[in-house]
């Protein structure tokens, strides 16, 4: 009898320190989503425009500028560097720049932040390629077609956890990706009219598809507190996140 | 005999392949069609005409119709949504259920925004322009830095594929949106 409860207690006592474990990565992984900055807004994954560590950086086809918001009234710019070819896309996080190209995802230390200095590189087929990252992994669609170029459709995923080296992790075919967005252990992708896949991310390099919502043709996310705001054909569309992980439509703002 | 069909099919092979690989459209095609032939309806780029007043002139107006819808950004729940090359709609979306347009701001060239405190920094073409948003019923420029980014080209879009040939009798090309083509006549590689 004695020997039942010491397997009682020393399982419960598993269960509760790895409900604890599970709690803490969530709880990290929830305000590290929300740090953008003081008094910073949130913007989508296909922007050119981000802004980190007081800075406004801007892309456009070629080269990555940094502008000082120092005095916010009045941007000052800092640098000017050549990225590459055909850039689309900046997302920042933390001391990191992920700058999406037809051709390749660039990663930039902005630890100083009026210089940013290229740490890594991953090279893919030519395609337009929105990209989000965290500490441990990088989520890039590829989408080709008349105005993209190439042929693949997919969502590449990364071991960025070395910088300087990421590595290919898996790949899923899509049918035509566009911008992304996540938050905590799930990830949006919007499919253009092939509707918005919601992932489970627990395991970080292995999205489960969970559901597929199918009400507008989707190009970007952004994940707002308890909201998800969706760009659609002609509008924008708004979700509320239930804390059960339900996904259900509020309204859309269009005409 | 065998040996001479066979030098036939490594000459001639390499060759399709060549061609093939040549397909511009991702599907298979006969090859004895014609590589240049236009598209009667393919997805594309069409330039957004600016056609009077003056380019860097920036006013907040009544909502506007969503047209297109652009890329968004948001904070302190209001939604702000791009219309390429003409400007910012403002979305109030503190009731999900019942979200309230505020203002639009006519930004010539606008394809981009992002914001800190009460500055908005957004591309009158290829100016950088800072915003004070405080009254969104008076909205002012009050910083415009020129001759650092490019985002807009009057000439080609930013992406290849089809495009709709500029017409300079439209007026000045202030940015692209992407869009169902009929027999473009231009093409970006």
């Amino acid at each position: 009898m004695k020997k039942l409860i010491y397997i009682v207690l020393a399982f419960s006592t598993v269960a509760f320190v790895s409900s604890c474990e599970k709690q803490d990565s969530t709880t990290s992984a929830a305000s590290a989503d929300k740090s953008t900055g003081s008094g910073t807004g949130q913007g989508g994954s296909l922007a050119r425009f981000t802004i980190a560590q007081d800075y406004l950086y801007v892309v456009d086809s070629r080269k990555l500028h940094a502008y000082s918001l120092t005095n916010s009234a009045s941007p000052k710019l800092s640098s000017t560097q050549n990225i590459g070819e055909d850039i689309e896309t900046i997302y920042a996080y933390k001391d990191k720049l992920f700058i999406g190209s037809m051709n390749a995802m660039y990663i930039y230390s902005i630890a100083d932040p009026a210089h940013p200095a290229k740490l890594g590189t991953a090279s893919h087929v030519r395609a337009c390629d929105p990209v989000i990252a965290d500490d441990n992994v990088a989520y890039v669609t590829v989408r080709s077609g008349n105005v993209c170029g190439g042929t693949q459709n997919a969502m590449f995923i990364y071991d960025v956890s070395n910088v300087l080296n990421p590595k290919q992790k898996n790949v899923i075919i899509m049918d035509n990706p566009w911008g992304l967005g996540k938050h905590n252990n799930t990830l949006f992708v919007c499919n253009g009219n092939s509707g918005l896949s919601v992932y489970d991310i627990t395991n970080r390099y292995y999205p489960k598809l969970k559901q597929k919502l199918f009400d507008d043709t989707y190009y970007d996310v952004i994940v707002y507190n308890d909201m998800l705001i969706c760009m659609v054909e002609g509008g924008t569309l708004l979700y509320e996140l239930k804390a059960d992980g339900q996904v259900l439509k509020l309204a859309k703002i269009n005409g | 005999m065998k040996r001479k069909n066979d030098a036939i099919i490594w000459l001639v092979l390499p060759l399709i392949l060549v061609l093939a690989s040549c397909d511009p459209f991702g599907h298979s095609r006969r090859i004895s069609e014609p590589i240049e032939e236009i598209p009667d309806e393919i997805d594309g780029w069409a330039p957004v005409y600016e056609t009077g007043g003056n380019i860097t002139t920036i006013t907040s107006t009544a909502p506007q119709p969503i047209v297109k819808g652009g890329k968004i950004y948001i904070k302190d729940n209001t939604v702000y949504q791009i219309e390429a090359g003409k400007g910012i709609h403002v979305i109030d979306i503190t009731d999900g259920n019942n979200p309230q347009k505020l203002k639009f701001i006519q930004v010539t060239g606008a394809q981009e925004m992002a914001i800190k405190g009460d500055n908005l920094y957004t591309n009158n073409i290829n100016d950088l322009v800072v915003l004070d948003i405080t009254d969104y019923n008076n909205v002012q420029v009050i910083d415009r830095v020129s001759g650092v980014f490019h985002l807009v080209d009057g000439d080609q879009p930013p992406g290849v594929g089809y495009y709709q040939c500029v017409d300079p009798k439209k007026g000045t090309v202030v940015g692209w949106v992407e869009q169902t083509l009929y027999k473009p006549q231009c093409r970006k590689f």
